[in-house]
């Protein structure tokens, strides 16, 4: 599984994408259930967002939903940190 | 017409849209509080929606006070979230407490305190709605979170991981930044997308950068118009996130990359990203008040300021404007505010085409 997410926005404006290939991880599965879950809740089109918030797009196996801060699920919040701090 | 503007039963009068505004305007100056107040409330309520300042000048500040006048004080409130993403979190500090053992959380609470500063003895604006809005914010949000960001109610700022971005709480002008995001929302509610969305940006970098100005005393010409300076962590190669006075200039690092601000509408950048760009563009209405405001000289929040919160705030700004129409309201608000014989319409009209922004 392909988990792919970009931060847009904020503060500073500055972007940052990251991505994590679950292939052969041991946590893949952790990470399945947490994509899913953050997919689930997603939307189709960006959401409007609040002033400085960061938008986020994520990306599973080339399926594709947005969220924006501060309304995130928990599930897309802890998917959105783990791939921007683990991944490439 | 009167006898449905009475009180009812100790209710408040209800003065819905289908008052003509000029009744309300009538009334608003009428020598009877019971009616008088009320009305006044409706238009500044109104006023506020709608973003118009005339009504609060005219009337709130310049005839009898509101029934209720908002305090000359502010009421601060900072919240801790503990590195959750509850909001508002616990309350550690509330107004006229003494300073606490952490500074994040006093340095919110001295924010907080300059931003109501500048806009109540510069504009005579009470709060960010003009009516004393409690200021409510919330420190320590999330894990090594790199922002800060208003969420329509209060202010929210994250520590930074320590390795890109310092405490967001570090920078006044990041403070008065987002406060001034309120104080837009209550006024011309610029539309936070493409090129009205770069000028809502733009306006919460003129006014925190002058809250900064202000609060350290500074004139144009001392300034440094940089946003966010203190705000990079020491590995990175960078002086601010943004500057007013050379845009494209404040960092240029092997992890952030080059700030990508255009200084004038030869270099706008078109993009779906960052809400079309509103924290790119902003740096060509950005680099036009730093001129206007430097040729005047002076404190900037004086004359340059004054016009550009006059636009905010004066009703005429619609919530999709194009730089050539926040442009030329400034042209207009400054012959208005300082005539046509001084040299404040002429720097401003001057600073608009340097940046490439043409008055119809």
């Amino acid at each position: 599984m392909r988990i792919q997410v970009r931060r847009t926005g904020g503060f500073a404006g500055i972007e940052r994408h990251a991505e994590v290939d679950t292939a052969g991880r041991p946590d893949a599965e952790e990470w399945r259930a947490l994509a899913e879950g953050a997919l689930a809740s997603g939307r189709g089109t960006p959401p409007a967002g609040v002033p400085d918030g960061f938008g986020y797009e994520i990306t599973v196996d080339g399926r594709t939903v947005y969220c924006a801060d501060p309304r995130l699920t928990d599930e897309q919040r802890a998917l959105v940190s783990r791939v921007l701090k683990e991944g490439a | 017409m009167v006898r449905h503007m009475t009180t009812n039963g100790g209710f408040e009068p209800v003065f819905c849209t289908v008052v003509p505004p000029h009744v309300l305007d009538r009334l608003a100056r009428h020598d009877d509080p019971a009616l008088s107040g009320p009305a006044r409330r409706t238009l500044v309520r109104d006023s506020e929606l709608r973003g118009r300042r005339r009504v609060t000048t005219e009337f709130a500040l310049a005839s009898a006070p509101l029934a209720k006048a908002p305090s000359d004080q502010p009421l601060r409130t900072v919240y801790d979230a503990g590195h959750g993403t509850a909001l508002p979190g616990t309350k550690v500090r509330g107004e006229g407490d003494d300073p606490g053992r952490d500074a994040t959380v006093n340095r919110a609470y001295s924010g907080l305190g300059a931003t109501f500063e500048l806009f109540l003895k510069a504009y005579g604006r009470h709060s960010i709605d003009g009516d004393g809005l409690p200021l409510d914010a919330t420190v320590h949000y999330d894990e090594d979170y790199n922002n800060a960001f208003w969420n329509g109610e209060q202010m929210v700022f994250g520590d930074g991981d320590g390795e890109i971005f310092l405490d967001f709480t570090i920078p006044i002008d990041v403070i008065g930044h987002e406060l001034t995001h309120g104080v837009t929302q209550y006024t011309a509610n610029l539309t936070y997308y493409g090129q009205p969305g770069a000028l809502n940006e733009s306006m919460s970098d003129v006014f925190g950068s002058l809250i900064k100005q202000y609060t350290l005393g500074q004139t144009a010409a001392e300034a440094d118009w940089l946003i966010g300076a203190g705000l990079l962590a020491p590995g990175v190669t960078g002086k601010a996130l943004r500057s007013m006075k050379e845009p494209g200039s404040a960092y240029d690092d092997d992890v952030l990359g080059k700030d990508p601000q255009p200084a004038t509408m030869d270099d706008y950048v078109r993009t779906g990203r960052d809400n079309g760009g509103v924290h790119i563009n902003s740096g060509i209405p950005n680099h036009a008040f730093y001129l206007a405001a430097t040729a005047l000289g002076g404190n900037a929040w004086e004359r340059a300021g004054q016009i550009w919160f006059d636009v905010l705030t004066g009703g005429e700004l619609p919530d999709r404007a194009m730089f050539t129409d926040f442009a030329s309201l400034t042209v207009k608000a400054a012959r208005e505010r300082f005539g046509d014989a001084g040299d404040e319409f002429r720097a401003v009209a001057k600073a608009w085409e340097q940046v490439g922004v043409r008055i119809p």
